[in-house]
């Protein structure tokens, strides 16, 4: 029988914070010794009061306007209970009744919409290491402000969530509330999938893949859900309701435990975190923060640059910034046009189409000179001075540079030692600036059809002899050391020997 | 509400708790008590009133993100521990 999947999907994104949510405690823990990022609130001792980290509220906000969200005025924070090593203090604190982030949507680069039902702070947990007779526990992770981010079951395919996630990703680097570094676990996906025989109004029962960390295996694993369902249901069998573990080596889920109710995590509201009630003007304020997303990108780019370009460097929110700066789409314009309104659509400056040629020139080499460099990691912290890209595409536009040049000197660019100096004076440093004066041409041009050697080649392509024109254009090009336009000398000889 | 040993067993295997017999049967004594005391509120006709989340009228309590240098340190925490390996906690198999 064919099968309708649907799958909603919740994402926790750890907050890029210097500090954790609820403890002064150094929030990155990357490379470091485990438990030295603990504090005795993290460790939960007796007495010790949780104290709420301003910019994870101030971050979330932001996340939720990435995300098109309403930001509710009041919220505040649940104990949800569980025993288990990763949590000293037995419950978690998050949002359960009164979330601070409401609904809103996600745009689909493919032009779907994923709803957002809500999205909540909430701390992480530890870290266990399981050995085989014992766990370990590493508390570094305790109370590392996450955001949950709940999608209405609006997923219909593997392909579509893989994108979700992915857009996610990007909306929360481009707002810059996380790192967005998967490998080190800044976000994580637990997949719903279930599935309902085609045309019936009915969802079937879902099992819920936990723990996701890349938005490969996501796919990967709402497919293998949807196959293993289909078996299931085919045989006339039933889902059962669990919690699936996902193993990217045999690309297989198992059954973990089926799922603790609701009821059991016994939510109670915290008492020792007061509630955030946040006015109009500071979500206003805060709200306007938000750079320009991908979207915005994709609206002001969109018939610039061609699209597999595009969604290649909107992974990049370092270039895509800096082809807005060349362009002069600064983010402080563009800023003061977003409220809190959902309504509110960015204007953006129209004196970029004078721009379009740099646009395509930097997002060409962005994305395949760039990050085709073994170093590219490192170029993107310190990408060169706007003004020296700008400078760049000029010289290219008015052919002072040929692509090989305005290649060589745009990757010399990213020389730290380049940050100070002009493009002109590193070009002419290279040598690499082509002779487009005329006069100066005309004059190299006279002394190549002085030499006895090219007398024979004139006369040749006097006589027709189209192809020789080459041979000609090559003298030039090496009596001009390199530097003379080929296309203007060609010009030029084809006039002289008319 | 009702409270009986099976509640018991079911709040104790939450917490990953083993009760011998007589535990749960004083324990649910004590549990019947407590819900019982608790519930003469019931008796008050609460309509019109809005849930207490908070006792205190205090609100937007928050901290600056700045990393404070903490007064105990990580030996210190881990030698509360019941018992410690490689800088972590050692605790039973959990998974």
């Amino acid at each position: 029988m064919k099968y309708y999947p649907t799958i909603g999907i919740e994402c926790h994104v750890q907050l890029a914070t210097k500090t954790k949510l609820f403890s002064e405690v150094d929030n990155d823990a990357r490379h470091k010794e485990p438990n030295s990022c603990v504090s005795p609130v993290d460790y939960a001792l007796p007495g010790m009061l949780p104290r709420l980290n301003g910019e994870a509220v101030r971050l979330a906000i932001l996340a939720g306007r990435a995300m098109n969200c309403e930001i509710n005025a009041s919220s505040r924070f649940d104990r949800k209970h569980y025993f288990y090593p990763d949590s000293p203090k037995g419950y978690q604190i998050t949002q359960f009744y009164h979330p601070i982030i409401g609904e809103g949507y996600v745009d689909l680069p493919s032009g779907g919409k994923v709803r957002i039902e809500h999205a909540h702070l909430e701390g992480d947990a530890g870290k266990l290491t399981h050995f085989d007779s014992y766990s370990l526990v590493d508390l570094n992770r305790v109370d590392t402000p996450l955001i949950e981010i709940v999608s209405m079951p609006d997923i219909h395919s593997a392909k579509d969530a893989h994108d979700y996630c992915k857009e996610l990703w990007r909306l929360m680097i481009f707002a810059g509330v996380s790192y967005g570094d998967l490998y080190n676990g800044n976000m994580r996906f637990d997949v719903n999938v279930s599935l309902a025989p085609e045309g019936s109004n009915e969802l079937g029962t879902r099992a819920e893949v936990k723990n996701l960390n890349s938005f490969r295996s996501v796919e990967r694993a709402v497919e293998y859900e949807i196959k293993r369902q289909s078996k299931i249901l085919d045989a006339g069998e039933k889902v059962i309701q669990e919690t699936r573990g996902w193993s990217d080596a045999t690309g297989e889920t198992t059954g973990q435990r089926s799922k603790e109710e609701a009821k059991d995590y016994r939510y109670m509201p915290e008492p020792d975190i007061p509630p955030i009630n946040l006015s109009e003007e500071f979500i206003a304020t805060e709200s306007a923060k938000l750079p320009l997303m991908p979207k915005d990108y994709r609206e002001k780019f969109g018939e610039i640059i061609p699209h597999d370009t595009l969604e290649i460097l909107l992974d990049y929110p370092q270039l895509m910034r800096k082809i807005a700066e060349v362009a002069g789409v600064l983010p402080e314009e563009f800023n003061s046009g977003h409220t809190q309104g959902r309504s509110a659509k960015p204007t953006v400056p129209s004196q970029t189409s004078s721009a379009t040629p740099a646009i395509k020139l930097l997002s060409n080499l962005f994305a395949s000179v760039l990050l085709a460099e073994e170093k590219s990691a490192e170029y993107l912290n310190d990408l060169p001075a706007g003004k020296q890209l700008g400078d760049l595409a000029e010289m290219n536009a008015k052919k002072e540079l040929s692509s090989t040049a305005t290649k060589e000197v745009f990757l010399r660019l990213f020389d730290p030692q380049m940050r100070n100096k002009d493009t002109r004076s590193i070009a002419k440093e290279l040598g690499v600036i082509q002779e487009n004066d005329l006069g100066a041409l005309e004059k190299i041009v006279d002394a190549v059809l002085a030499k006895p050697e090219t007398q024979k080649a004139q006369e040749d392509f006097r006589n027709g002899e189209e192809k020789v024109i080459g041979f000609l254009v090559g003298q030039v090009m090496k009596e001009s050391h390199g530097k003379a336009n080929p296309s203007s000398v060609q010009e030029i000889l084809r006039k002289k020997l008319a | 509400m009702d409270i009986n040993c099976e509640t018991i067993e079911h709040l104790a295997s939450l917490s990953d708790f083993s009760l011998s017999d007589e535990e749960k049967t004083s324990l649910t004594n004590d549990l019947q008590n407590i819900i019982k005391y608790i519930s003469q509120l019931d008796e008050l006709n609460t309509d019109d009133v809005a849930p207490t989340y908070q006792v205190f009228e205090m609100e937007n309590v928050w901290r600056n993100d700045e990393i404070v240098k903490q007064d105990a340190n990580r030996e210190q925490l881990l030698a509360l521990t019941k018992e410690e390996k490689d800088n972590q906690i050692k605790v039973p198999k959990v998974l």
